[in-house]
């Protein structure tokens, strides 16, 4: 140990100057990362915007609740539709149905629908009796139409015009007022 | 009463805090024993007011104490002592509550460790930790106050997160993962003070590398214990999807693995110190990345907490850290010239920037993958994804890459060695790496990356149990002694050697089990009525009945299946589903029936009592086991070869015993 | 015999198309691979969910998920291959709803090369680096032989630059109270 303290031969250490090499390697990580992350910021990545909106509604043929003639997509041409993803277990479709019954009501020249999404036939019969409905919900057994509009989850709601093209799609549940300006803007839309 | 009590006391950690990260830095550049003194006195009451801060915590959620906001929030009279204990890192403001508390755990250690040694550079650590803790005081002093006042308490509140309450392992994963995340702050200060201080010595690398290798053991247990809870829990059978949050616990972990190689080189060949610094720097630098995706809910992820404030203040904190690093960098890193250098034909040296190379690669990989789709949300507008098969295909032939140089590296001789030493060294685990292969081949493996993962893996484990047992063997020779004698004389004179070679012992059986358990497995959906049977493989499953159990906290369906195989009963499996009361979806509990060569995994996907079917997903995996083995082994080969190091730096002496370059060098 | 096949899914699957579920396969064109059944259909059709997103579970993949939404999309896939629909068709017909969210991999397109690309040009670039720096210290070796310093016993060693070494001496006197800066174990 005696001789510890003889200097190391290290390289003498360079006087205080930057690296430049390290500098811009560093800054061509750094500002990108933090350029994306700020971008991101606030952004709800749990909700994806639908590719559908704009194009023809995808078509459909199902058989409603508690049976009857299958409800085409076809079928509802010529006037503008609402088609309102839900199910008997999804808290907020609660006040969202009656919502929409009440428009369903009033907006006589617009056809409602309601599809129904991962739930049972027979437990949407019984909801549909105790709260009742303006409109027709339709069974969707293997959840195909709803992978075809590109469902996440319930409730989500389609507003198409005369022409069958998605004009908006709503995620969450609506409110009377919301419902009656989509509609405006499928009517608008669908001339 | 106990808010106040609590804000003060994060308000007092704020302020020790902040006074010792100036101390620390006007000591550093000003030396005086006075200005030392008060930075540790300031570090260590940083650390007592975190300990107190989360007593009041604990004492407020035992007592159910519903004017302090975050009891209002996670807390509940209904669920047993241990819920409420662990309840403090369930949720967001507790967890960063919790994360003050390792924290000050883990600066005091580390001041108290080194508090009369490395004098030039500690005062900057500790300026550089405190600053850091600086930053966690005041997100539990503003942005994620969990000591906020209740105006009027309710008498009972919601209860944890039931996932926390479904499996032990959520309940251990946590404190182990904030323990390698956090305690990768302190190698991040150290490094910073050799770039302010202009030197990294060899006596300096020590601590550096001693509790880089803490965390990194705890963090290796973290990642392990988490996919571990997916496989357990989650009931899709695998442990590994590649979401964002667990590539936040992931990308750390490599940085720090080839900072813990290089310097190694540094230690050895006096080169690299500038690579090793950024290593480290990078690795507290994802670690406050991984926060960041956790916390801010910008990435889509299962696991992540929910949008707060809290993100944009850690994304503030992470810009600072970044900019701060690289300015030092910059500055600095010119200072950190090579002593010696690197041998540059085929040897261990140059196998050590390989292996670097990889670990480095993997990184940015996986950070570009984890990052790319809001990149091209940001530039495009679109949102889209980067998943699991991508990860697979890039992270595969980099893992095969890595086994292939962790067994070539060891096996080659450090220095420069004849055409003759290079064949004596590698070409004999050739014998290993053709057994396994072909014990692979013979048990039906037929993916070439699998057959090449068990090819490379045999080649690895024997040059690593031959080079464990090396100074054994040279022991039995020279001294005459016998296996065991030899054994406890080599292995406490070599027990970091020992230890690094028990670390790559266990990291090859995981990667190995890792490459099975992934493309061996079988599995299959079936639909079953009461009494109805299917068969996997050798095994049949009967599904006999459909229960309903209700307890205090949850209703539960399970399905009673009986298992055997080739005639003989293997007993019952009941697969679950959990209803908690404040969640929709039930939380699915799968049946795992484990042994060392095979799992049985069964998971409910519906299930009807009333009718008395059951939908069942039915996997057989392989060598799940052995990761959870081999993580254990990895964490033992840790310990083993930091233990003597920290035991040993309290008697100093015995560690500065003359380092003859000779004794360093020849037996290895 | 196979265009034949081919021709024969087509119109099975035009005619299950105007029959009961007509909204799977709208827009898909004809199918474009080869009918697939038994074992080599259960292998494709695991493959294929592998690489679309769940889109209920985020993070998992339709073949690894449990959900009913993700069974669902992956019984499609099965008669959508069954009818002879190859990989690529499928996957374009989900993300024809989901958009590009759907695909677990991202496809080879525009700014998405990046990703692919990034890692294999960060591997020849570090690689490279390498490959410069050894040869930088080979060149250097060979006119400079001297020992190299990393041999020496570095604990308590000084930095080699004068100014420096004083201020570390400073600093341990200063510190520890050793006289000159030199451990008193370690003085003569």
């Amino acid at each position: 140990m005696t001789t510890a303290l003889t200097p190391g031969a290290g390289t003498p250490p360079q006087a205080s100057r930057i690296n430049r090499k390290v500098l811009i390697a560093g800054i061509a990580i750094v500002v990108p990362l933090l350029a994306v992350l700020v971008a991101n910021l606030g952004r709800d990545p749990h909700t994806v915007r639908s590719p559908l909106v704009g194009r023809q509604a995808p078509p459909f043929s199902l058989v409603p609740v508690g049976g009857g003639r299958p409800v085409t997509l076809e079928s509802l041409r010529g006037k503008p539709a609402v088609i309102n993803f839900w199910a008997t277990w999804c808290v907020p479709c609660f006040e969202e149905h009656a919502a929409l019954t009440a428009a369903a009501k009033g907006l006589r020249d617009v056809q409602f629908l309601g599809i129904v999404y991962e739930d049972d036939e027979a437990r949407t019969l019984e909801f549909v009796k105790q709260r009742g409905s303006a409109y027709p919900s339709l069974m969707d057994a293997d959840g195909r139409v709803a992978i075809a509009y590109g469902v996440f989850g319930v409730p989500e709601t389609f507003f198409i015009d005369g022409n069958g093209r998605i004009v908006e799609k709503y995620v969450g549940p609506l409110q009377r007022s919301t419902i009656a300006a989509l509609v405006e803007q499928a009517r608008g839309e669908g001339r | 009463m106990l808010p106040i009590l609590g804000r003060t006391l994060i308000l007092l950690a704020l302020l020790a805090a902040s006074a010792g990260a100036v101390t620390g830095f006007v000591t550093g550049k000003n030396p005086s024993p006075a200005g030392w003194t008060w930075t540790r006195r300031l570090a260590y009451a940083f650390a007592a007011f975190m300990v107190l801060a989360n007593l009041t915590m604990e004492y407020a959620l035992l007592t159910h104490d519903f004017s302090v906001s975050y009891v209002a929030h996670v807390g509940s009279r209904a669920v047993p002592t241990w819920v409420s204990i662990v309840s403090l890192w369930s949720s967001l403001e507790g967890s960063i509550l919790f994360w003050g508390l390792v924290m000050g755990a883990y600066v005091a250690f580390a001041t108290w460790r080194n508090a009369d040694r490395h004098p030039e550079y500690m005062p900057y650590a500790v300026g550089v930790w405190l600053a850091c803790g600086a930053f966690f005081s005041f997100l539990l002093a503003g942005p994620a106050q969990p000591f906020a006042t209740v105006a009027n308490p309710l008498a009972d509140g919601p209860g944890p997160n039931p996932l926390l309450q479904n499996h032990y392992l959520m309940v251990i994963h946590p404190p182990f993962l904030y323990s390698g995340y956090v305690g990768m702050t302190i190698p991040f200060g150290l490094a910073c003070a050799a770039l302010l201080v202009g030197r990294l010595g060899n006596d300096f690398i020590r601590p550096l590398r001693n509790f880089l290798l803490l965390s990194w053991i705890f963090l290796t247990c973290a990642i392990v214990l988490g996919g571990w809870w997916a496989y357990e829990v989650l009931g899709w059978g695998g442990y590994w999807a590649w979401d964002p949050v667990e590539n936040a616990s992931f990308l750390p972990w490599l940085t720090a693995t080839a900072a813990l190689h290089s310097a190694l080189l540094v230690e050895r060949k006096g080169v690299l110190k500038a690579w090793t610094v950024i290593l480290v720097l990078s690795t507290y630098l994802l670690t406050i990345l991984g926060t960041f995706m956790t916390r801010s809910g910008v990435f889509n992820s299962v696991h992540s907490f929910t949008q707060s404030a809290i993100g944009p203040t850690i994304l503030v904190f992470l810009a600072a850290a970044l900019l701060f690093s690289l300015a030092l960098l910059a500055l600095r890193v010119d200072t950190l010239g090579a002593d010696g250098r690197l041998e540059t034909g085929p040897s261990r040296d140059v196998l050590f920037l390989v292996q670097n190379l990889l670990f480095v690669l993997f990184t940015f990989t996986v950070l570009l993958g984890t990052v790319f789709p809001l990149v091209v949300e940001a530039v495009r507008g679109v949102q889209m994804s980067v998943g699991r098969p991508y990860f697979d295909r890039m992270s595969v032939p980099i893992g095969v890459a890595l086994l292939f140089v962790m067994g070539v590296g060891p096996a080659l001789p450090w220095g420069r060695a004849t055409p003759r030493q290079l064949r004596s060294a590698l070409l004999p685990p050739l014998v290993g790496a053709c057994l396994l292969g072909a014990v692979g081949l013979a048990l039906g493996v037929r993916n070439p990356w699998t057959v090449l993962a068990l090819f490379f893996g045999g080649y690895t484990a024997q040059v690593t149990l031959s080079e464990m047992f090396l100074p054994v063997r040279q022991r039995m020779r020279s001294h005459g002694e016998g296996l065991l004698e030899a054994f406890r004389q080599t292995q406490s004179r070599g027990r970091r050697r020992l230890g690094a070679y028990i670390v790559h012992a266990g990291a090859v059986v995981a990667i190995v089990a890792v490459a099975v358990s992934s493309t061996m497995g079988s599995s299959k959906e079936i639909q079953l009525r009461k009494g109805e049977a299917t068969t996997l493989g050798a095994y049949t499953f009967t599904f006999v009945a459909a229960e309903k159990v209700v307890e205090p906290h949850r209703d539960s369906l399970l399905a009673r299946v009986d298992v055997s195989k080739g005639g003989r009963s293997l007993g019952s499996l009941y697969p679950r589903m959990n209803q908690y009361e404040s969640q929709r979806e039930p939380i699915g509990s799968p049946a795992v029936r484990s042994s060392l060569t095979e799992d049985l995994y069964l998971s409910i996907h519906n299930i009807d009592t009333d009718a008395g079917t059951v939908g069942l997903l039915v996997l057989v995996n392989p060598m799940v086991t052995w990761i959870w083995i081999a993580t254990g082994v990895m964490a033992l080969g840790g310990l083993v070869a930091l233990l003597p190091r920290l035991r040993s730096a309290t008697a100093p002496a015995r560690v500065a015993a003359p380092s003859a370059p000779i004794a360093l060098g020849g037996s290895n | 015999m196979k265009p034949f096949a081919v021709a024969l899914a087509a119109l099975f699957a035009s005619a299950a198309g105007a029959g009961s579920p007509p909204a799977s396969t709208a827009g898909m064109g004809p199918p474009r691979g080869q009918p697939l059944s038994g074992a080599a259909l259960d292998a494709r059709t695991e493959d294929v969910g592998g690489l679309l997103r769940c889109p209920v579970c985020q993070g998992l993949s339709v073949a690894d998920s449990p959900s009913t939404m993700a069974r669902n999309m992956k019984a499609e896939v099965r008669e959508k291959l069954a009818a002879g629909y190859d990989q690529e068709q499928i996957l374009a017909y989900f993300e024809r709803s989901y958009g590009e969210f759907v695909r677990l991999e991202p496809s080879l397109h525009g700014v998405n090369w990046v990703v692919w690309f990034g890692p294999i040009l960060a591997l020849l670039a570090g690689g490279a680096a390498i490959a410069w720096a050894l040869k930088r210290t080979g060149r250097k070796a060979s006119v400079d032989s001297s020992a190299p310093a990393a041999d020496l016993p570095a604990r308590d060693t000084l930095p080699g630059d004068e100014q420096l070494a004083a201020a570390v001496r400073r600093v341990r006197a200063l510190a520890y109270g050793w006289p000159g800066g030199i451990p008193p174990k370690a003085a003569p």
